[in-house]
């Protein structure tokens, strides 16, 4: 068992790191407090490639795996979550559709991604229906050969900038299995019947969009119902297998992020004639905090290239993400703590990333909810 | 034992740093230096009156190649007139400069011997000359010994040598010698590029709010603009931010860029590199902000802020603003 | 046209604490982050500028260990067609002659029509690769260059000199050019970047067949150490408002400028 990244992950990691270090930062700021990311920056990533590297080339993508995916959004993540994100989730929604759509549907949607054309979402959750994805009702009616889609959905990332979205709906109600009542459909969001509505206010990740989707009437062929239909939730079960794995290098980007912030202000800040660094206790603080962020990195790099081998292991991907995002959440905790009163200011970095870290809790499955998957692989419906 | 000092000059002058090294080499040889003039055609006569009384000897050759600065013709040259002497010299001067930088390790590679470019001081024990040179960054100093050869060669960082260059106060002899080029030098001197003129001169400036890489982009340069506006002050930088287009050339300190000496100087995330620092260090009053503290530029401040440029800068122009009402 | 350029590993010492190691004269260069030399990244850009520009095949050269490699491919990444490495444990704080030695050892029989590196490099900063290389391959050079342009069998060069000035100078090829910062805008490396070049071959040349002996190379590295401190600065502490407070009333009081 090798624990070294190959010199070409290696490669590509330092290249994120480079391009987020030398764009990122003079963004940061406006981009947290204006809520957008700035237009340039997508075409950026786009020109060097980052968007679509786990498509497949014949897709336009890199070819490469998720393990390679989870270093850059680690990278983009720690020098800011806000455009990290904003850069990251354009892809949001591939995963299924490479696992799941016709040969006709990729060719058609993924390459615009990859050349920084278009931007994806995905469309689960609704004002009812969080942790519950079974209790979503936005209603999908075949008519002829079109599907007429009524409803609305709650934080959908991209709601506004995308081009085209997967929207989870309710197709078969009277399904006898609640896992069998749901379909994934491909909606253009130009199509007549489709608005966003941006959501302000957000407590973090403020440069990536959210809005809240309303969909009247809305008519889509009976061509773009994304794989079987009825087979909705199970499709959205491996896709958060897939996500989840993006979202946990998130955490771990963002505490590692914080973690360099509190590094170098305890050996500049002199308290007591000393630096901050001199006291045992903030030195234990800094190991606990290191340890943390490389543990969850070991655990996120098993899952992403077992993934990578084929290898979807369910528990040990929930795993990755709930720790991942516990690490964020305390690390950056910590870090603001070093920061004594500074910390508490805007003007500082560390102020944001606290704000930005909470997120890995949130989406993509609670903390609970990944908690619940692990109990359940391990127990058993109990 | 003698030393030679090649001479810089340029449009008739002798370089400032050519009195320096005629001191540094004074200072290695007792006295018994050699000033070496390499000139074009008529030009010899004036410089070499400007070494009278620095020098024991003044080595003058003048040769249509040399009308222009040619590192080719100028090793080619200095290599047979070391190779060619009665008495070759122990050592040979130059200064870490443009042209120092071109001819001087081309002429360590013709006549194969050790040599050192960039040293801040040089010293003689016994046989062998050891030289200081600041490594990394400014970080580091590292002493090196250039041993036992017959003949070395070092370059010597303009502005290194602390004392006042000590006047050989001797009558130079002047002795016109010539050596024979090849007719082909492979390069030729086409023109002089002067940096076209802006509409700020930076060194008439009282107060300079000058940023280095530390202001991290063009959009940042706000932070200093804004500050310069409360002080009445002129924005000035180093050199990476002139490399990456986020200033214009004429703003940039340095010795690439234009010598400075306001009443007061800022320096925002400028570590303090020599060839910034040497053009900006005798402002009257130099307050540095940078989050590293073992950072040179500390060393030639007078008040050292360790910290966040992006923190110190806004809460200075608001304490300006406040402070003028 | 065949083109060279050398690049350089060196530790990135912006925001780190220098620490010499046991024997008094070496870095201790664990821990440190190492990238590009910066001078080569310029020398880099302009080499695959001329190669989009001209036309010709691009080969990098590095001297230096395994773990220096990532430099090469990040020339293979931007454009350069191969990569050489050369190495032997005895290069290991290797003066300016004996890199230069091996620099001329990694190039062989091969004859190329422009080498760039860069003017210095950030650690030791001597500035005599090229040139002393350029002497051993007995071709031309040309220092401190910002600005180049390829015109047939020559190129023309400005020379960056002191205060703001240049010199334009015209160089017959072959010729070794070292550039100097600012020269064009080095660019990203990109995946697709990447993933070219894993196809790119990488020669590793043993350096234990190149004779680093030279009269040049009696260079002896006495010692390293912290630079002796000066006064130094008077250091200002506190809040940032704090701070800006005392500098007001520095700038009132001693440097009558309010
Ligand atoms: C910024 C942002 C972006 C988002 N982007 C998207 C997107 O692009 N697409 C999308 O579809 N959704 C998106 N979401 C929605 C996100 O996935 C949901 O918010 C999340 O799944 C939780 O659902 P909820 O908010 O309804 O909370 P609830 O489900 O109401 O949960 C509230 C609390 O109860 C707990 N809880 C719920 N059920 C259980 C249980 N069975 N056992 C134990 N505890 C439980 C939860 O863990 C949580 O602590 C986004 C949300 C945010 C904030
Ligand atoms: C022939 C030659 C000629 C040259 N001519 C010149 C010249 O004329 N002028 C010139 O300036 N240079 C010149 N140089 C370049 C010189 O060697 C240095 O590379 C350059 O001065 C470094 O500029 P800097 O201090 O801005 O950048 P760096 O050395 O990279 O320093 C940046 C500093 O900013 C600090 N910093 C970063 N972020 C922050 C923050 N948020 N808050 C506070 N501090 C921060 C860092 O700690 C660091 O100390 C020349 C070089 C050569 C070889």
């Amino acid at each position: 068992m090798s624990f070294n990244l190959t010199s070409e992950q290696i490669d590509i990691q330092k290249a994120a790191r480079e391009f987020a270090r030398g764009e990122f930062t003079k963004w940061a700021r406006e981009a947290d407090e204006k809520e957008y990311c700035p237009e340039v920056l997508y075409k950026q990533a786009a020109e060097l490639g980052f968007q679509g590297i786990f498509f497949p080339e014949e897709y336009g993508g890199a070819g490469l795996g998720y393990l390679e995916f989870c270093l850059v959004i680690e990278e983009f993540w720690r020098v800011d979550p806000g455009i990290g994100q904003s850069l990251g989730s354009v892809v949001f929604g591939s995963d299924l559709l490479l696992t799941f759509g016709s040969e006709e549907q990729k060719k058609k949607y993924l390459p615009p991604i990859t050349e920084g054309e278009a931007i994806m979402a995905a469309a689960i959750t609704e004002a009812d229906a969080g942790s519950d994805v079974t209790a979503v009702a936005t209603r999908a009616v075949l008519d002829g050969d079109e599907w007429v889609i009524n409803g609305t959905k709650m934080f959908i990332t991209n709601g506004n900038l995308a081009d085209y979205i997967i929207l989870y709906c309710l197709t078969d109600p009277d399904n006898p299995s609640r896992h069998q009542r749901h379909s994934c459909i491909m909606v253009e969001t130009d199509r007549p019947g489709f608005s966003a509505n941006k959501i302000h206010g957000k407590m973090g990740i403020r440069a990536s969009d959210t809005a809240e989707l309303s969909l009247t009437d809305l008519r889509v062929p009976k061509e773009n119902l994304i794989g079987e239909r009825g087979e909705g939730f199970a499709q959205f079960m491996a896709f958060f297998n897939r996500t989840r794995l993006h979202i946990a290098a998130q955490g771990i980007g963002v505490a590692q992020g914080a973690l360099d912030m509190a590094t170098r202000h305890v050996k500049n800040r002199v308290q007591f004639g000393r630096p901050l660094a001199a006291l045992q206790a903030v030195q234990f603080k800094i190991a606990e905090m290191a340890t943390k962020v490389e543990a969850s990195r070991s655990l996120l790099y098993r899952a992403a290239s077992l993934a990578d081998q084929g290898i979807f292991d369910h528990k040990l991907i929930a795993m990755a993400k709930w720790t991942a995002g516990e690490t964020g959440v305390r690390v950056t905790d910590e870090a603001l703590q070093l920061h004594g009163g500074y910390g508490y200011l805007a003007e500082y970095d560390i102020e944001r990333f606290y704000r930005d870290a909470k997120i890995v809790e949130l989406y993509e499955g609670t903390k609970e909810v990944e908690k619940q998957v692990i109990a359940r692989v391990i127990l058993g419906k109990a | 034992m003698s030393v030679w000092v090649v001479c810089e000059h340029r449009n008739g002058a002798l370089r400032e740093v050519t009195y320096e090294l005629l001191a540094h080499g004074a200072a290695l040889c007792m006295g018994a230096v050699t000033a070496v003039i390499l000139a074009g055609p008529g030009e010899g006569e004036a410089l070499a009156a400007l070494i009278n009384g620095k020098a024991e000897r003044t080595l003058l050759v003048e040769d249509p190649s040399m009308s222009a600065f040619n590192g080719t013709a100028q090793a080619l040259a200095l290599a047979s007139l070391a190779e060619g002497a009665q008495e070759p010299p122990k050592a040979i001067l130059g200064a870490h400069s443009a042209a120092g930088m071109d001819w001087a390790p081309t002429l360590a590679g013709k006549l194969s011997c050790p040599a050192v470019t960039d040293a801040v001081a040089l010293s003689m024990e016994g046989d062998s000359l050891t030289a200081t040179r600041v490594v990394y960054g400014g970080k580091l100093q590292s002493k090196i010994k250039l041993g036992g050869a017959k003949m070395v060669i070092a370059t010597i960082r303009p502005g290194s040598l602390e004392d006042e260059p000590k006047a050989a106060s001797v009558e130079t002899s002047i002795e016109a010698t010539s050596v024979s080029l090849p007719s082909e030098l492979g390069k030729r001197f086409i023109a002089w590029v002067e940096e076209a003129a802006g509409d700020v001169d930076i060194s008439q400036a009282d107060i300079l709010v000058s940023v280095g890489r530390g202001i991290q982009d063009k959009e940042n340069i706000d932070v200093a603009e804004a500050l310069a506006e409360a002080l009445g002050a002129t924005v000035s930088c180093s050199r990476p931010v002139v490399d990456m287009n986020w200033l214009p050339k004429e703003r940039q300190v340095g010795i690439s860029g234009k010598t400075v000496k306001p009443k007061v100087y800022i320096a925002l995330g400028i570590s303090g590199a020599f060839q910034h620092a040497t053009a900006m260090k005798d402002s009257a009053m130099i307050i540095a902000v940078n989050k590293d503290p073992k950072a040179p530029i500390f060393q030639i401040a007078h008040y050292g802020i360790v910290g966040d440029l992006f923190k110190v800068a806004p809460a200075l122009t608001a304490a300006v603003r406040a402070a003028k009402g | 046209m065949k083109i060279a350029v050398f690049v350089k590993h060196v530790p990135d010492v912006a925001e780190a604490d220098l620490e010499v190691a046991a024997d008094g004269r070496t870095l201790k260069g664990a821990g440190l982050p190492f990238e590009m030399n910066e001078w080569d990244r310029f020398a880099l850009e302009e080499a695959v500028l001329i190669k989009d520009e001209v036309g010709g095949d691009l080969t990098a050269f590095l001297i230096g260990d395994e773990a220096a490699e990532e430099s090469l491919r990040r020339c293979l990444a931007v454009g350069a067609d191969r990569a050489v490495r050369l190495w032997d444990e005895a290069l290991s704080g290797a003066n300016p002659f004996e890199i230069a030695a091996a620099m001329r050892g990694a190039v062989g029989d091969d004859n190329y029509d422009l080498i760039l590196c860069g003017a210095q490099s950030s650690d030791y900063g001597y500035g005599m690769g090229g040139p002393l290389l350029a002497e051993a391959l007995g071709i031309n050079s040309v220092a401190l260059v910002n600005k180049m342009k390829v015109e047939g069998s020559k190129v023309l060069v400005t020379r960056e000199l002191e205060g703001g000035w240049g010199e334009e100078v015209e160089v017959n090829l072959p010729a070794v050019i070292s550039i100097q910062t600012g020269i064009n805008e080095p660019r990203y490396v990109s995946i697709l970047g990447i993933k070219k070049a894993r196809k790119k071959p990488i020669d590793v040349l043993d350096g234990a067949g190149v004779d680093l002996s030279s009269e040049g190379g009696k260079l002896v590295v006495e010692s390293l150490q912290a630079p002796p401190l000066g006064e130094g600065a008077e250091f200002l502490e506190g809040s940032p408002e704090e701070v800006a407070e005392r500098c007001l009333a520095l700038l009132k009081e001693a440097g009558g400028v309010l």
